[in-house]
């Protein structure tokens, strides 16, 4: 057994799948399972031992040469990609069931395996022509997963700008690779840090790949495309889907020479991305594409520790970058972890609902408790606090950062900012995921949906079961981690080959376990004293208010309306409201929604002059064809003058 | 064993201690209006009372409601840990505990905030959104405040960070963090703690529907907090680790009572501000941070 | 010396940021006559030696700018029964923010601009840069002729401060004269604020713009 033999197992098993998709699902969860536990198997294999598997074929397709290879770095993102394709496999077993969605569900099972099929590629190729064709098929698939339901007009409009947003990515990568191949002579990657020459592509990468991974303003097909697929797709989509463009960036950064601004932009568009993203999530009333934009906050932290890390080695490879790397890597894990639960947790809700409006839930804790605890441990975690996965993560990136600041270099003075925002995100993240769980699941139900709403079966909570395990292990024993993280560290650097963890994750680790164990005590502790003393109950205190309703509950708008004053300069919030005007008001309504600022103030206008441009070039297309004659004729007159000109010099 | 106990002593003194600053304040703020006020001791009677005390919980709440007064608690007393405790250190340091000790405070807020929202109380939602949003800005203070510290230091850890004094931006950083201080613990002029008008609360209206032992964890867990961050503010302008232990422990706790007292002055002598004052404010408190971490980085050059 | 000189003008930039985030007349009004009379004693720090010249112009503006320009503002706002909150055009806490961001850059600058070495390590130019941003972005933020006054009285104290780098060279006098203008000037606006509002009955210079014609 190798990992060759692994990924064999693994891609025969999500084809087999594909094809029983349609007749034989149990069939087609046991195979994308048993491939999944396969790739998984082979990443450990790899980030285990630092080895690399490579592996050349004979066969051609586009006329060249099959070329996979898996090193750390391929490995670690493929490890995720196994656990969210496997979790997300069981999932959709009871969510997206042949019952309820008979038209959608068996061809949605076989593009959910070519999706993770051609992610896999996209890991593993090593030659830039089957990286774009593995790269094109992924979008492609992720397309069709993510219209679903295509008899909603929201949803094929955030499929085509979703597609549309892609292809202009695709585009920029297409050039990048293609300029690639052209500069070196061939299609073949691998590391060449000395050409020099070849260090301005990075800014076409950073476009294409910054593009896939939402990074701001570049996020504009993010929300309503995570929002408006099924959950288990968003939860795919933003647990590894845009983990790609981070890929994408970790590659290209490490085997190609950067420009010397390249590291200040990254961590200049992570810190911006971690704060506007965050920002935009708490005007959101839509649970999932409040949860979209948090993908956008968690690929800002990425960026973060990318971009530092990228400074780092520009400047003697300073030992705060292999920090900032660290935290940032490890965040790639931990947000593609928890994102998945939040999302699958929310698609348990909108199962029972129907809705994702969340002004109409509030205390569903009742009838899904596992639901409500699995999602506010997710929230614990995004929010990134101890002694959970985001804490360890958030961490390593806030060393990096306090190392480049105390080192007094130049890196200080973006080093600064960038902790003190880094900070502010936490907060914010914090604030955001108070009023998701306080909305969604607490207090009293605030309609009829919220009343009758039921728990989901065990299908779809023991991927949740296991999501939220992985965040408690990452958090409790973070240093059995550091293997994987070193690994794939050093296959981005090589001189970064310290095994022993640069930070003290193994005190850190104790500590959590303290932490954790305390708290239990302590809640059982009072729980039992509070039994001892006697419990009655009574309704909540309004203020002497005798007739307290549900609809008197704070609202979620209400809630983060603080903060959006705050940024209501970019978050343009829309408000529609009949204020209270007489003494015994009859009717009186508020309503706001925070729309998508960069699509509607920068994109919308920019592609309507376009449109009008070239709705003006198109009045030279009328179809006359003594016209289109003349048109020949002074083309030609055109170009002879041009080669009289040419000529003449 | 010896470790254990030692651990266990210090847990000892910090709980203990702690009831004793809310009184201080209280006796000054008597003080200065002439009255005689409650007794020194008065919360700990107050919580000797609640912990025997019955509780009436909200028909709306989920059983978190008691699970994160007590999450909430033990994250206080775990971020106490982490601070040292003058010249004795703390009983467990190590690189990058500061961050860990901002964010265990986070995680109290969190359930503080979580557990307002769960008895469904418009009110509580006020105060619980009040809380997380001016956090923010307190955190933008309180990260740029350990820079301050942390650039001065070349350490990440609390325990040397506290060990030299502020330097030249003492008084900036002082300044900084006694606002941060006062917003973190809800004193006047960020929130009055006297007041029983629900509107215009924050920490205290979150609390309001809890009752018995879960409110004595709560206000417990809030006195701990205060001697945590005056802890914290002195240390991180006295020279504690150039002192001997004695005179180290003389001085923490003098500035600690100085501290106390300050804060009962400024509740006698200034009006709570109206909220829309309050990030200003609070603004204020990061850029005097901020000009400690300027004063620090450019005295390394002069 | 250079220490007491830079705890001075790191006061006046500290007041600079008071008086971009006072929101009432009169603190602002007491923002800029402290500013004033800090840079005003400055004269007496740089000059190693001491000269009765350079202290009658250090007590002069000490009493102009701390005490007669203060006292025709507040004689102004009183006589033409001005409201006290003011209404910004930019918000407080986005002033401060800029504010800060300048001061910092300003130190930045200062640092990177080749200086003679006496004044390498003073504040003098960071704090000139500073003030004089500061006094713009009030001149800029605030609506009305007060806050307007007091946006050119900061402006007039970075440019100020900037003059002191010449002390050794500029003749007392002009010094003397500049500040006699500027008494002469706040004089006049006083004269002018109370004419407004008697006309307009708001002191708001946005309105003033209907007077193009």
């Amino acid at each position: 057994m190798n990992p060759g033999w692994l990924l064999c197992i693994a891609a025969t098993g999500m084809v087999v799948g594909m094809f029983s998709a349609f007749r034989a699902p149990r069939l087609w969860l046991l195979t994308s399972l048993t491939g999944a536990i396969a790739a998984l198997a082979s990443a450990i294999w790899i980030l285990k031992t630092g080895a690399r598997w490579d592996w050349q074929s004979s066969v051609a397709i586009g006329g060249e040469a099959l070329h996979l290879q898996l090193d750390a770095l391929s490995a670690f993102f493929l490890a995720l990609l196994a656990v969210l394709g496997g979790v997300g496999s069981l999932y959709q077993r009871g969510y997206w069931t042949d019952k309820t969605h008979p038209r959608s569900a068996p061809s949605g099972r076989a593009w959910w395996n070519a999706m993770l099929l051609n992610m896999g590629f996209v890991l593993l190729v090593a030659n830039g022509l089957h990286f774009l064709i593995a790269w094109e098929l992924f979008t492609v698939c992720a397309y069709f997963l993510i219209t679903r339901e295509r008899q909603h007009r929201e949803v094929r409009q955030a499929g085509w700008l979703y597609l549309a947003a892609s292809h202009a990515g695709t585009l920029c990568l297409f050039a990048f690779f293609a300029w690639l191949a052209a500069r070196t002579g061939s299609w073949e990657l691998g590391p060449m840090r000395d050409r020099t020459e070849l260090a301005p592509l990075f800014w076409l990468a950073l476009f294409g790949f910054g593009l896939k991974a939402g990074m701001f303003p570049l996020h504009i097909w993010l929300p309503s495309a995570h929002a408006n697929a099924p959950s288990h797709v968003s939860a795919i989509l933003s647990g590894v889907a845009i983990k790609m463009g981070i890929y994408g960036l970790v590659r290209f950064s490490s085997w190609m020479p950067v420009p010397d601004a390249a590291g200040w932009t990254v961590a200049t568009l992570g810190v911006v991305s971690a704060v506007l993203g965050v920002a935009f999530a708490l005007g959101q009333h839509d649970l999932k594409r409040l949860l979209a934009y948090h993908s956008v906050e968690n690929i800002g932290i990425i960026l973060i520790g990318l971009g530092f890390a990228m400074v780092a080695t520009a400047h003697g490879n300073a030992a705060w970058g292999q920090l900032a790397l660290a935290g940032g890597l490890l965040h790639v894990w931990n947000h593609g972890l928890f994102k998945a639960l939040l999302f699958l947790g929310a698609g348990s809700v909108l199962h029972t609902t129907g809705t994702r409006e969340m002004s109409r839930f509030g205390g569903l804790w009742r009838a899904m408790p596992w639901t409500a605890s699995l999602f506010t441990l997710g929230a614990v975690a995004i929010s990134g606090l101890p002694p959970l996965n985001g804490f360890v993560s958030e961490w390593l990136v806030f060393l990096g950062l306090f190392d480049a600041v105390s080192a007094r270099g130049p890196a200080a003075w973006t080093a600064v900012p960038a902790a003190v925002l880094l900070g502010v995100t936490g907060a914010l993240a914090l604030a955001c995921f108070v009023k998701v769980c306080g909305v969604v699941f607490l207090g009293l139900p605030r309609s009829k949906v919220a009343e009758q709403a039921h728990e989901c079966g065990w299908t779809m909570r023991l991927p949740m079961l296991v999501l939220g395990a992985a965040c408690v292990a990452i958090g409790l024993a973070p240093v059995l981690f550091w293997p994987a993280i070193a690994s794939a560290s050093s296959a981005w650097q090589p001189l970064w080959t310290d095994s022993a963890p640069p930070a003290p994750m193994q005190t850190l680790g104790a500590f959590h376990i303290t932490i954790a164990a305390l708290a239990m005590l302590a809640a059982i502790g009072l729980w039992l004293r509070v039994k001892r003393n006697g419990l009655s109950r009574a309704v909540t205190w309004d203020c002497g208010y005798a007739v307290p309703t549900p609809r008197m509950q704070y609202t979620a708008g209400s809630f983060a309306g603080i903060i959006t004053g705050w940024f209501s300069w970019i978050l343009k919030p829309k408000r529609h409201q009949h204020p209270v005007k007489e003494n015994f008001p009859a009717h009186a309504s508020y309503e706001e929604h925070t729309p998508e600022t960069v699509l509607e103030h920068v994109v919308e206008p920019t592609g309507s002059v376009v449109m009008r441009i070239s709705t003006a070039v198109r009045r030279l297309q009328h179809g006359r064809l003594q016209a289109y004659i003349l048109y020949l004729l002074i083309g030609l007159a055109a170009l002879a003058l041009l080669a009289l000109m040419g000529g003449a010099k | 064993m010896i470790a254990t106990f030692e651990v266990l002593l210090r847990l000892l003194v910090w709980l203990l201690l702690a009831p004793l600053l809310p009184g201080i304040i209280n006796k000054v703020k008597a003080w200065v209006a002439g009255r005689r006020g409650p007794p020194v001791l008065q919360l700990y009677f107050d919580l000797a009372k609640l912990w025997r005390k019955g509780v009436v919980l909200s028909t709306a709440v989920s059983p978190g409601h008691i699970a994160g007064v007590a999450v909430a608690w033990v994250s206080l007393v775990c971020a106490a840990m982490l601070l040292p405790a003058g010249p004795s250190g703390a009983p467990l340091a190590f690189r990058g505990d500061a961050l860990l000790f901002v964010y265990l405070l986070a995680l109290a807020r969190f359930c503080t905030a979580s557990a307002a929202l769960d008895t469904g109380s418009a009110f509580e939602g006020m105060g619980a959104a009040r809380e997380v949003s001016y956090a923010v800005l307190g955190e933008a203070a309180i990260i740029t405040a350990l820079l301050t510290l942390g650039l001065q230091s070349g350490s990440v850890s609390l325990t040397t960070m506290l060990a030299p004094a502020a330097g030249a931006g003492a008084a900036l950083l002082a300044a900084g963090l006694f606002a941060v201080l006062l917003a973190e613990n809800c004193r006047v002029p960020f929130d009055d703690p006297n007041t029983h008008l629900e509107l215009t609360m924050i920490h205290e209206v979150m609390v309001l529907d809890h009752s018995g032992p879960p409110l004595a964890a709560i206000l417990h867990g809030a006195s701990l907090k205060l001697l945590m961050f005056s802890v914290l503010l002195a240390e991180a302008v006295l020279p504690i680790g150039k002192l001997s232990p004695p005179a180290a422990a003389a001085a923490l706790a003098g500035s600690v009572l100085t501290v106390t007292v300050g804060i009962g002055l400024v509740e006698s002598l200034l009006a709570r501000l109206a909220f829309r004052r309050v990030p200003l404010l609070l603004t204020t408190a990061f850029l005097l941070c901020l000009f400690a971490l300027l004063v620090a980085w450019k005295g390394g050059h002069l | 010396m250079t220490s007491a000189l830079n705890l001075f003008i790191g006061l006046a930039m500290g007041v600079n940021l008071v008086a971009l985030a006072s929101s009432r007349l009169p603190s602002i009004i007491r923002a800029a006559a402290l500013q004033g009379m800090v840079l005003g004693l400055l004269p007496l720090l740089l000059e190693e030696k001491f000269h009765w010249l350079v202290a009658v112009v250090a007590v002069g503006t000490v009493a102009v700018k701390g005490f007669v320009i203060p006292g025709l503002l507040r004689r102004a706002l009183r006589v033409a029964n001005i409201d006290r909150e003011m209404q910004p055009l930019l918000g407080f806490i986005p002033s401060l923010l800029i504010g800060a961001g300048a001061t910092i850059g300003a130190v930045a600058l200062g640092g990177a601009l080749p200086l003679r070495p006496e004044h390498a390590h003073s504040l003098l130019v960071p704090g000139a840069f500073a003030t004089v941003v500061c006094g713009f972005l009030l001149l800029m933020g605030r609506t009305k002729a007060i806050t307007q006054v007091c946006g050119y009285l900061i402006l007039e104290n970075g440019i100020y401060l900037f003059g002191l780098l010449l002390i050794n060279t500029t003749p007392l006098i002009v010094e003397a004269g500049i500040l006699l203008d500027l008494t002469v000037a706040v004089f006049v606006i006083g004269i002018i604020v109370d004419r407004i509002q008697r006309e307009f009955d708001t002191l708001d210079t946005t309105k003033l713009t209907s007077l193009h014609e």
